[in-house]
């Protein structure tokens, strides 16, 4: 009896073993919670790689305020309709631009439908043919779906895209004329010419004037 | 889908660009592309044959040649988009001649005259 007891008081559950297995216990607790935050914080960091590089940054609708803005949605890979009215974007760009005498009131922009091939890149070098005042959009598939939300633009971009596979866009094709507080304020459409569309926005951009309201210049 | 990356037939529309995007055709190359499609569209015409995709032989017959050269010059999906075009344009023309005429009918029939 008395040997069993000594045994006991020495045996696995002794007041030592049960310090170390608390003191391990809450020491691995504590490590676990590091790493659970560290590798979220690595997801976040990953999730967020590639969006906007190689210099792209992040655009808000912030960013769009203070000027008349004119949103175009499209994408690189576009047989026909979208470099038509590029075209036409860039002609208009040109004629807003010497009947305000260069005021930089207004703000041409491009926001790709198809994220999965129109990185910044891509983007930047499309545009350029046309013109170089053109400001090119893109981002992850849930921030392009977001956008077209936000302006009630359709767009039927295959969400799941493999490699190298060869695919069209459908897409409304309007260009959404937006206001300096960024209501939107009218559609050009495909049967606009670069005159009409013109009027359309100098009428705009004269009435804002005329009424006093603020514009970045 | 070129082999090799300079390869001229529709590489363009699988060729990388640095940040992983997929560089699409220039305005070069997208010019090429239709003149391609104009090519082959013209030698359709000439042989009235509309839907290059219903009448896939016919078409190859008669227009192998201008065929090969449009689809050398131009991605697939454009190919198979621009025979679509075709067919719909079609479509939506005849549907609009066939109101304007049935316009023109009836306001006849409501005494109005047929100037437009």
């Amino acid at each position: 009896m008395g040997q069993l007891k000594a045994r006991n008081s020495t045996g696995p559950f002794s007041w030592k073993a049960a310090a170390l297995f608390v003191v391990t216990g809450a020491a691995m607790i504590i490590y676990f919670r590091v790493e659970k935050e560290r590798l979220a914080r690595q997801r976040v960091a990953e999730m967020n790689k590639g969006v906007g590089k190689p210099k792209g940054r992040v655009v808000t609708e912030e960013e769009l305020r203070g000027r008349y803005s004119f949103v175009y949605f499209g994408f690189t890979h576009c047989p026909d309709i979208c470099p038509d009215e590029l075209d036409k974007m860039a002609a208009i760009i040109d004629n807003v631009k010497a009947q305000t005498k260069g005021e930089n009131v207004f703000l041409p922009v491009f926001i790709t439908c198809d994220p999965a091939r129109d990185t910044p890149e891509v983007l930047k070098n499309y545009l350029k043919e046309f013109h170089d005042d053109i400001i090119g959009l893109t981002g992850t598939y849930e921030q392009v779906r977001n956008v077209c939300k936000q302006y009630r633009v359709y767009f039927s971009t295959p969400r799941d895209v493999k490699p190298g596979e060869d695919y069209l866009v459908d897409h409304s094709i309007y260009f959404y004329l937006m206001d300096p507080e960024g209501d939107f304020v009218e559609c050009i459409g495909r049967q606009d010419t670069p005159e009409s569309a013109t009027r359309v926005i100098m009428e705009h951009i004269n009435d804002w004037k005329r009424a006093g309201k603020p514009l970045k210049k | 889908m070129g082999w090799l990356p300079w390869s001229s037939s529709s590489s363009t529309d699988t060729s990388k660009a640095s940040d992983g995007g997929r560089i699409a055709p220039d305005r070069t190359s997208r010019e090429r592309c239709w003149e391609g499609r104009d090519k082959f569209f013209t030698c359709l015409d000439n042989n009235n044959i509309l839907d290059a995709l219903k009448n896939e032989k016919e078409a190859q017959s008669k227009c192998g040649g201008e065929l090969a050269e449009f689809e050398g010059a131009c991605a697939k999906a454009w190919v198979k988009y621009f025979k679509e075009k075709r067919v719909m344009e079609y479509n939506r023309d005849k549907t609009i001649e066939k109101i304007k005429k049935e316009d023109a009918a009836s306001l006849k029939t409501q005494g109005w005259s047929g100037s437009k």
